[in-house]
């Protein structure tokens, strides 16, 4: 991490190459009808803006845990930006879409990018305008936070319904996008996790701190366990229930496949059964090496999550994928190492 | 030194000044309080008389007739539990989540929680046709060769709000002890043995104090899921259904918003005259107001993402049924109510934005009326519209309220007012114990 | 002989602790009494940490297992056809065993808190010493 550490050029090069790489990659190489841009955006997007909604949600309710790694979450306000730019490129695969053949006044391709990408720009602004006053510990640091998470919540909604459920045409979810938002949430917290025990590696000087931190992280991290698994069971039961087919075939189509059948349960095991489990104890809530295994196996069960909405309905190159997700760690893993002139302290 | 001294003493005081003006508030009624009991007392009257009435003549003296087999009862019955909602949330979660501004309110909230479950808890009763043969919903040894359906969700409701009404009280108690001590303590004669009996002796010794915390803790733990669990059950009721408008994934976090935006609201209206009443504006204060504006505006911004992520995708699935229903609400017979239900969830609200508003009682007390006003009608519209017309044109009808339904929804207001004001009077409004602590 | 100390102010009571315990007087001798839960007292005396937990858990695992076998049981003993589910419909029995487990859980909970507590205590509701909001520290050396 420490070789991460540079000025402005330096993270802008880095950006710009990550960028330039998978634009290459995708436009180019890809083809129109392969969606491994989608994942990507589609995965990262919720990571990104995660974290600057959970440091927002902390501030707003006067949470002091958050402190100690308040600037190594909020430093990530930049992938937001670069996500929004991703996104266009993802006008070029539009014809993945079913509604693209017969486009309306809500689904037709320039409003669908006009509006998602208004929406994102939106997000990384004001998540950049309270990254700052945050760290500055302004008066203006509340304003912000709530129009951030106001926008958080719309753009994570759009995620879910623009660019995932349309996929599906005629399924629909209601709950999806507050599903979308809160799996964001959950994985800003897991990341939350990682960042402690990391920190926790760095320095000793405010270990104490980054321990409580620690603590209550994992405590937040087992309560969204439940919350996860509840907002999960609302929507399968009613949909169990109802049993109407255009409803039930979003689940039938992925839990009669051979492969996703088996996968689908592990979802439920990484964001729910293992780290509820686990983390029941309360000495558990402090043991720095299940806490970081518990937030790897939540960033890992939401990104499986999203793989198998999209496997079903769309074609992914599994070299692109594995390539973008390595792409946007190091973008990740930059800013973070770079937090100290990224977000000023007062 | 000096000043360490003064320190000191005010502390003290504070200590004191609190057990004095919380028993101040527990002794012998003004005039106020006898007119108040008396109102709510003959609203309670009222809706005894209907109820008693409706069981001797039939369920014809209520408004119910094909098609609207639901209506009044089953409103004002997710009304109550929506109410109930707020209590074990200040409580529980905010208690979860460190929230300081908790101890002026909790005491209030979670009384309120059991009286409305209570309240609540009456109107399947009232419902049911035969209501002397309610137990059948219960399942006991089945002689009759009857046996409850676990997969329906009026069943899954038995459990559900048993379960809260038992959890709320237990927690409501529990938190209680130590301050029925100090009320044992300070009174006299038979009150002294009465409360020296609920405290069930309770000293304040150390190992007390660890099983008492740890206790605490685990009862707040299991009544958040529990909370939310409950008023999902409560949508399932309808969401279980394929009728249009009720059979949506959302329904159940969005009632839960609701159900705490409607709680939060009720939290609003019953402390702000009992703060003034009983004189406890030191211990309430409108920073404690503030903050529970804040909620109340938070959940009214989700109950408005819900009303509008049903409606978009309602015209997104171009399903015919889900777009006629939508429309219908708000275009059609009931369209006023709609109206009403939106401006007071979702537009008046929304002035809690303004610091000025939202720190002065006043406005607050009506923004919190208002929304109690628009959450009965939220219940009624959903009730009402997706069963006055669902697919079938044929079959479609329209619903009125009896004067019979409107009395016993006036006596479900008695009787939570009626409980509520001896509650007042006999149990100690706020938690003393965590306001020392507080204080500390 | 029977001590008893009474303290007004918290941190005179606690510098009384430190230094009883740094004395090495025998725990079972003494009686703390408080009138709000502090850290502080836990800090300097550490008591054991309350077992409530285990009847929690318990109580918990026990409403969990009763909801599933429950359901489970009866519906096979007396199988209702309703709706086109299945007899033992699982995500239904869920709902049940989850408002049983935090039943049980949470009435386990407060009995296991009486037991470990000996409350309700009989002598105390009748004739309660009480200290008020003082501190006391009382010292019970019969041997």
């Amino acid at each position: 991490m420490q070789k991460l550490r540079m000025n402005s050029t330096g993270l802008a090069v880095i950006f710009l190459v990550v960028g330039t790489a998978i634009v290459i990659l995708e436009v180019l190489v890809a083809g129109a009808q392969n969606a491994s841009l989608l994942l990507t955006l589609v995965f990262w997007v919720a990571l990104a803006e995660g974290c600057i909604a959970l440091v927002a949600a902390a501030e707003l309710s006067h949470a002091q845990w958050i402190l100690p790694i308040k600037r190594a979450l909020l430093s990530v306000y930049p992938i937001i930006l670069f996500i929004s730019i991703l996104f266009l490129f993802l006008g070029f695969k539009l014809d993945i879409y079913p509604w693209a053949a017969k486009q309306n006044a809500w689904l037709n391709k320039p409003f669908f990018l006009i509006r998602n990408f208004i929406l994102l720009l939106l997000a990384f602004l004001f998540a950049w305008k309270f990254a700052v006053e945050s760290g500055k510990e302004s008066e203006k640091k509340n304003r912000y936070a709530v129009l951030y998470i106001l926008f958080f919540v719309f753009s994570q909604s759009l995620v879910a319904f623009d660019w995932v459920m349309t996929l599906e045409y005629p399924w629909f979810s209601t709950l999806f996008g507050g599903f979308f938002f809160v799996e964001s949430f959950y994985s800003g917290i897991a990341l939350a996790g990682i960042l402690c025990v990391w920190l926790l590696k760095q320095s000793t000087e405010d270990s104490d701190k980054l321990e409580k931190t620690l603590k209550d992280t994992a405590t937040l991290m087992f309560g969204f366990a439940l919350f996860w698994v509840g907002l999960f069971f609302a929507q399968y039961l009613v949909i169990w229930y109802g049993n109407i087919p255009e409803e039930t075939s979003f689940l039938v189509t992925r839990l009669s496949d051979p492969v996703l059948g088996k996968l689908s349960p592990l979802v439920l095991i990484a964001l729910f059964v293992a780290p509820f489990t686990l983390l029941l104890p309360q000495r558990s809530k402090s043991r720095s090496g299940l806490v970081q295994a518990m937030s790897m196996l939540i960033i890992a069960g939401i990104f499986l999550e999203r793989l198998i909405f999209l496997i079903p309905v769309v074609s992914l190159n599994p070299f692109l994928v594995i390539l973008e997700f390595l792409g946007l760690a190091l973008l990740f893993a930059a800013v973070i190492a770079n937090r100290h002139w990224l977000i000023r302290q007062s | 030194m000096k000043s360490e001294k003064v320190v000191e003493r005010t502390e003290i005081n504070y200590k004191e000044q609190l057990e004095r003006d919380v028993l101040a508030a527990m002794a012998k009624p003004n005039r106020w309080y006898w007119v108040a009991l008396g109102f709510s007392a003959t609203c309670f009257l009222i809706g005894l008389i209907s109820w008693g009435y409706q069981i001797k003549i039939g369920m014809g003296t209520a408004g119910l007739n094909n098609p609207v087999g639901w209506g009044v009862y089953i409103t004002d019955f997710v009304f109550w539990v929506g109410i109930a909602h707020s209590g074990t949330l200040i409580s529980a979660v905010l208690f979860l989540f460190r929230a300081k501004f908790r101890s002026s309110f909790n005491r209030t909230a979670e009384a309120m929680t059991v009286i409305a479950v209570m309240t609540a808890g009456l109107f399947p009763l009232i419902h049911l046709g035969r209501v002397w043969f309610f137990y059948w919903l219960f399942p006991y040894p089945n002689q009759r060769l009857l046996w409850v359906n676990f997969r329906s969700p009026l069943i899954w409701d038995v459990f559900a709000v048993s379960t809260y009404l038992t959890v709320s009280a237990v927690f409501f108690y529990v938190g209680m002890i130590p301050d029925l001590a100090i009320v044992r303590r300070l009174t006299t004669g038979i009150r002294k043995k009465i409360y020296g009996i609920l405290s069930l002796g309770w000293q304040g010794s150390l190992s007390e104090w660890m099983h008492y915390n740890r206790l605490y803790l685990f009862l707040a733990a299991f009544a958040t899921p529990l909370v939310i669990s409950v008023h999902s059950v409560v949508s399932w009721d309808f969401a279980m259904s394929v009728i249009p408008g009720w059979h949506t994934t959302i329904f159940a976090p969005y009632f839960v918003a609701g159900a705490i935006f409607s709680g939060t609201a009720m939290v609003v209206t019953l402390v702000i005259p009992m703060r003034k009443i009983f004189s406890l504006e030191k211990y309430i204060t409108l920073d404690h107001f503030e903050s529970l504006a804040k909620l109340l505006l938070l959940t009214s911004l989700i109950v408005t993402y819900s009303y509008i992520v049903e409606l978009g995708i309602a015209f997104y699935s171009g399903n015919v049924f889900e777009t006629a229903i939508f429309k219908y609400r708000m275009m059609g017979d009931y369209k006023i109510l709609y109206w009403i239900m939106i401006s007071c969830n979702s537009l008046i609200p929304l002035l809690v934005f303004f610091r000025k508003v939202r720190r002065s009682l006043p406005s607050l007390l009506i923004i919190s009326l208002l929304a109690n006003v628009g959450m009965w009608f939220e219940r009624f519209i959903l009730i009402v519209t997706s069963l006055a017309k669902d697919f079938d044109p044929y079959a479609w009808g329209l619903y009125k309220p009896s004067i019979i339904e409107a009395g016993i929804t006036l006596g479900s207001f008695g009787m939570f007012f009626t409980f509520f004001l001896i509650f007042t009077k006999v149990l100690p409004v706020l938690s003393m114990t965590e306001l020392k602590e507080e204080h500390e | 002989m029977k001590q008893q100390y009474l303290f007004e102010d918290k941190a005179e009571f606690l510098s009384k602790l430190q230094e009883l315990k740094d004395k090495g007087i025998s725990r079972k001798a003494v009686t703390i009494l408080i009138p709000y839960p502090l850290h502080e007292v836990e800090d300097i005396w550490h008591p054991a940490p309350s077992p409530l937990r285990v009847f929690t858990l318990f109580g918990a695992l026990a409403g969990l297992l009763t909801g599933f076998a429950f359901t489970i049981y009866t519906a096979k003993d007396w199988p209702l056809i309703t709706g086109g589910k299945p007899i033992v419909s699982i995500p239904p029995f869920i709902i049940i065993s989850f408002a049983l487990t935090i039943l049980f859980g949470a009435l386990v909970s407060f009995a296991g808190f009486l037991i470990l507590t000996k409350l309700p205590n009989i002598r105390a509701m009748m004739e309660p010493e009480e200290y008020g909001n003082q501190f006391a520290i009382l010292i019970n050396n019969e041997e």
